[in-house]
């Protein structure tokens, strides 16, 4: 168990260190945060000055050699537009996206289960093809436009909600409706997926023959090990929530980790972008490894190493 | 065993057609403006006429040429995304799943990194880098997709590689390349197509979402996701603009995945995790 | 707020303690919402921002040593209420409205202009101005309490327009005393300054939120009681917004206006704050000797070719005008406005049949292909779809029109350098509503400015060498007459150039629920409403008409 943890925690050391490296070199192909800064009318001279000021005029690699020293001991740098350290930018806005990311999970779980498990039960005919059709109804709609449409119809005709912003339980309905359709698709795929496979498994024969009721047997037996994969590929949807998070905070005026790494890009504020991603992959990495430790307690079946 | 799904077919027919057909079909150019001519309902309300039957653009543009040409354009991104995103994704599975090893780990890890990495944030900063463009675009979702196939084309190889037909091939001295591509590659030709059939949608909304973050089709080229990005802020005083396409785009995405599963269930109906 | 008034809470203030002061306060109340596309950095130290930053959330809460001119737009009294050119050119002295004070009670004296305009040049400063203020200020002296007198080198005719926010934002005056005792952090968690509104708090990427000060200002009153600036970047939202009345106020772009309008809100469009327009980098250089391009007629026909009128009444829903030349507009200084409006009508006209005679008399009778860079500047994107209808125009006389969409990031740093990109091509622009034509000519075809269009040092044709003597003579120039006399040859020899062409003059465009704000006056050139919220109305103090 132990070298398995350190195994895993190599292999996410790794991982973020490749990840940081193609940021890094992809964001500074992009242009520079000094054209963002400057005037329309700076002249070249000025431009050199901020560059130089901002030490972007040194080589590449030898950038990439501070920021990798820094990184290593935990400082991210400074956020070129924000004049603040990266990791206080970054735990500034974390806890608003989390807050809009948890109830759109739930969310989506409520829908996921109740379809995933209908439509294994009644595999191939209406109920599964229906069970399916409003799964999909989720990813079939741009995120954006279903975002607006919800604004329009519920906060400008019906009044009934606002159109955004953080605020009371109110304001987190729309956004987390968006952001959670989003998933229940793929939820409702693995769900019904696993279902279909333990129905066929002799744990069920099983636990027919002992005479459970057919309610405890679904809802209680299967399910719980029909989750086990949701759980796992829970990376899987992370980075879709991620991308989800971008649009739904532009949207809804969200000030969380989405739409913050989206301006860091559009401002070509390379140690913010560089700083959001690491945290962000490091976040991933960690909740992951949790979760398979966590899944190697719930299903002794799976082996170390 | 599931009847054929016959309406998201005829949906699909119904985009095909549209898509090859477009230079027949719209009696417009889908980029020939006229100003005067601009925003213009469609026959059916009051204001609209035969002349524009989905009515026009904020250009005078004609709405249904572009949807015709934009059915096109968002069948060549979802062609070439999945031929390139696919491919990839389909080559590493198999090289991955058959060698093993520390090859396999380290591509593995390629994988959980891609996973790791928000795409979008991804095809953004291609976006800016190389320019607007199809290719920004179809190299931008190729990057979202590939690690998807790879995990599961990964997954088919490993079971694949225990059976006896593999092993075979093996004792009679035939090369891993020549296994690949004989034994192992026809054998997941089903999991391939299956994965195709369900990722279309991922690509069409792909392209919407990109185009919202100013990443997409570079205007004028007609694109589905573009046209309802661009409409969107005329919902209230032009619905027709951004809700059109924004439907298309909905019945063709839930069409594409329920003939998806409908062909999970008969190619591969062990297949999970899709 | 009359003096009786004053005197009244003088009174009570003193028998009750300050805290009594605001419940007794009842000429202001309420919040005014903004929602506004972007925040920019957030940030509240005016050496670390760039105009966005300055024009909508410093504005409110600092004051700048050189103001506006509210109804004509361009430069007027600000904390100096005048100023003076010496007998010798060389330096400017400004004289500082009596008993200002900053948040803190602090006086407001020519110890902290000093101090201010010293810290904006400073090397750790980003405004736009600090390069050229290390260049040309040579030494701030404090003659007197209200007396600060600047040495420059040479003469700087327009010197005081810098301080203004009408131009550029590098006149913003901060409490000299407050900030060497907190220090540079604290200052920026707890900014103070001397305008309007105090600072009351700003979340990151959400809003920023201001109190009205208490006293009489001379920039007017507050008549809300709360101000609030947020960020919200969907246009959809924002219309949302203002439909509900989550939001007063509401930046929007001219797709917006139809909505607007059906939905029974106000339109408030600010005069002049923007001219769109085309331009073409270094035709200059020998590798484009060939281009069609560099020849003028072709260069003329091309704006022959497009129908601004068209453009204005469909893509700008009406909501712009015809433009001056490059760069200038109605309440432009130094120029003969008259001439140039004329000018305007008849050289911007819609004529494609004269596009066509020019095109073949240049060789181009079938048309040649045409290289496009479009690109939309921060805060205006409708700069895409003008760029989109002006190259069908120019397909409609027989061009070839390539296009190619960039984002602004990735087109601004193109124009850096030898600009290979785009040299050849012709590119989409604009530039901002200011009142001093000069500095932005100087930007876009002095040899050594930002873009460089006529020519480069070593490179520089007859055209680019008579334009920079003219540029040199206005800015050293001290008599009026003569200066605009200058300033109009400049624009000829430019505008018979056509190389930077304008398209169109367009507007601010603000969105307002008209039962949460009562009507008031935008400042013509100034899209930002940063100078104006102090004297926005309740709705029922003036109704909109």
């Amino acid at each position: 168990m132990g070298r398995f943890i350190v195994q895993r925690l190599l292999q996410a050391a790794v991982l973020v260190v490749l990840v940081a490296t193609v940021v890094f070199f992809l964001g500074r192909l992009t242009g520079n945060p000094v054209d963002m800064i400057l005037p329309e009318d700076a002249t070249d001279a000025d431009r050199a000055a901020l560059i130089e000021a901002l030490g972007l005029d040194r080589p590449l690699h030898e950038q990439y050699a501070i920021f990798a020293f820094n990184a290593v001991q935990g400082d991210l740098g400074t956020s070129i537009r924000y004049h603040e350290p990266v990791m206080v930018t970054f735990l500034s806005r974390l806890p608003n996206t989390i807050l809009l990311a948890t109830p759109s999970m739930i969310i989506a779980v409520l829908l996921a289960v109740p379809l995933g498990v209908f439509s294994a039960l009644r595999r191939g005919r209406m109920l599964d093809r229906v069970s399916g059709t409003i799964a999909v109804l989720g990813i079939a709609t741009p995120n954006f436009w279903l975002g607006i449409m919800l604004i329009f119809l519920f906060s400008v005709q019906l009044g009934w909600l606002p159109s955004g912003r953080m605020g009371g339980p109110d304001h987190y309905v729309l956004p987390a409706i968006t952001l959670g359709t989003f998933l229940v698709a793929g939820f409702m795929r693995l769900i019904r997926s696993s279902m279909l496979e333990i129905l066929d498994s002799e744990f069920v024969k099983m636990a027919r023959i002992k005479g459970l009721s057919e309610f405890r047997v679904i809802w209680k037996h299967c399910l719980r090990n029909a989750l086990i994969p949701v759980l796992t590929l829970w990376g899987v949807f992370m980075a879709g929530l991620v991308t989800g998070a971008i649009v739904t905070e532009t949207v809804f005026a969200w000030p969380g980790i989405g739409r913050l790494t989206y301006e860091a890009v559009i401002f070509r504020d390379f140690p913010l972008l560089q700083g959001v991603i690491i945290m962000a992959a490091v976040l991933i990495v960690v909740i992951n490894l949790l979760v398979d430790v966590l899944y190697a307690y719930v299903d002794p079946r799976i082996r170390f190493g | 065993m599931r009847r054929l799904p016959w309406l998201p077919i005829a949906i699909i027919a119904t985009m095909v057609i549209m898509a090859v057909f477009a230079p027949i079909l719209a009696e417009h150019s889908p980029t020939d403006q006229s100003l005067i001519k601009r925003l213009k309902p469609p026959f059916w309300v009051e204001g609209g006429s035969m002349q524009h039957l989905l009515g026009t653009d904020q250009f005078g543009r004609d709405v249904f040429a572009r949807m015709l040409y934009g059915a096109r354009i968002s069948l060549i991104v979802v062609g070439l995304s999945l031929l390139v995103g696919g491919g990839v994704g389909l080559t590493i599975g198999i090289v991955s799943g058959y060698v093993g090893g520390k090859l396999d780990a380290f591509l593995m890890r390629l994988v959980d990194a891609a996973f790791t990495f928000p795409a979008i944030l991804f095809a953004l900063l291609l976006a800016v880098t190389m320019g607007q463009g199809l290719n920004t675009l179809i190299i931008a979702i190729s990057l979202l997709l590939w690690a998807n196939f790879a995990r599961v084309i990964r997954g088919e190889v490993l079971a694949l590689k225990q059976r006896d037909f593999v092993s075979l091939a093996r004792v009679h001295g035939c090369s891993p390349l020549r296994i690949m591509a004989t034994h192992i590659l026809p054998n997941v030709m089903n999991t391939f197509m299956v994965l195709a059939t369900l990722n279309i949608g991922v690509v069409i909304v792909a392209e919407a979402s990109l185009s919202f973050l100013g990443a997409g089709v570079p205007p004028p080229t007609p694109a589905w996701g573009l046209m309802v990005s661009e409409g969107r802020g005329r919902i209230t005083s032009a619905w027709w603009l951004s809700l059109l396409p924004g439907l298309a785009i909905t019945l063709v995405v839930l069409a594409f995945n329920l003939f998806g599963d409908w062909l999970r269930d008969r190619l591969d109906p062990k297949l999970r995790q899709l | 707020m009359t003096y009786k008034n004053m005197l009244a809470r003088l009174v009570v203030s003193a028998a009750l303690g300050i805290a009594a002061a605001p419940t007794l306060a009842q000429d202001n109340e309420g919040t005014l919402v903004v929602a506004i596309e972007s925040l920019a950095a957030q940030n509240f130290d005016p050496i670390l921002e760039g105009r966005p930053g300055h024009a909508h959330y410093h504005a409110p809460l600092y004051d700048a040593l050189v103001g506006f001119d509210l109804k004509e737009g361009g430069i007027g009294p600000g904390i100096a209420e005048r100023w003076q050119i010496s007998e010798d050119g060389e330096s400017w002295t400004f004289y500082l409205r009596d008993g200002l004070k900053f948040h803190n009670g602090e006086a407001l004296t020519a110890e902290d202009v000093k101090f201010s305009i010293e810290r904006i040049m400073s090397e750790e400063s980003i405004t736009a101005q600090a390069a050229s203020f290390r260049r040309t200020i040579k030494k701030i002296e404090v003659v007197d309490d209200l007396t600060v007198r600047f040495d420059t080198d040479g003469i700087q005719v327009y010197f005081p327009t810098l301080f203004s926010r009408a131009i550029f934002h590098d006149g913003t005056i901060m409490p000299k005393d407050y900030f060497e005792e907190v220090g540079a952090d604290e200052f920026r968690r707890n900014p103070v300054g001397s305008g309007p509104w105090k600072f009351v708090r700003s979340v990151p990427g959400d809003f920023v939120e201001y109190a009205a000060v208490e006293q009489d200002h001379w920039r007017g009153k507050p008549k809300f009681n709360r101000l609030v600036i947020m960020q919200v970047p969907e246009q959809s939202t924002r219309m949302a917004m203002i439909r509900t009345g989550e939001a007063a106020i509401a930046s929007i772009t001219p797709e917006a206006i139809g909505e607007v309008r059906s939905a029974g809100l106000k339109l408030v469009s600010v005069p002049a704050t923007a001219q769109a327009i085309y331009q073409f980098y270094g035709l200059f250089r020998d590798e484009v000797a060939d281009s069609p391009v560099t020849d003028v007629r072709v260069r003329e026909a091309l704006s022959l070719a497009i129908d601004r009128k068209a453009i204005i009444e469909h893509i700008m829903e009406g909501e712009a005008r015809m433009p001056f030349p490059f760069a200038t507009f109605g309440y432009s200084l130094d120029m003969d406005v008259d001439r140039w409006r004329q000018w305007s009508q008849e050289a911007l006209r819609y004529d494609p049949d004269r596009a066509r005679e020019l095109l073949a008399e240049a060789g181009y009778k079938d048309g040649f292909t045409l290289s496009f860079a479009n690109t939309a500047l921060p805060g205006t994107p409708w700069m895409v779809d003008v760029g989109l209808v002006i190259a069908d125009f120019w397909e409609q006389v027989g061009i070839n029109v390539e296009l190619e969409n960039y984002e602004w990031g990735a087109f601004r740093s193109l124009t850096q350098g030898d600009q290979p990109e785009l040299v050849g091509r012709v590119s989409m622009y604009r530039t901002a509503g200011r009142p001093i034509a000069t500095t932005r000519y100087h930007a876009a075809f002095h040899p050594e400015g930002a873009h460089r269009l006529l020519g480069i040092p070593g490179k520089c044709d007859e055209v680019c060498q008579k334009y920079t003597e003219l540029n040199e003579a206005i800015e050293v120039e001290r008599d009026d007459e003569k200066r605009a006399a200058l300033t109009d040859q400049m624009i000829e020899l430019t505008t018979d150039s056509w190389m930077a062409v304008p398209i169109l003059e367009a507007m601010g465009y603000w969105a307002v629920n008209p039962e949460l704000v009562g009507a008031f006056d935008p400042i013509p050139g100034r899209h930002e409403l940063g100078d104006v919220f102090e004297r926005m109305p309740r709705p029922e103090q003036k109704p909109w008409e």
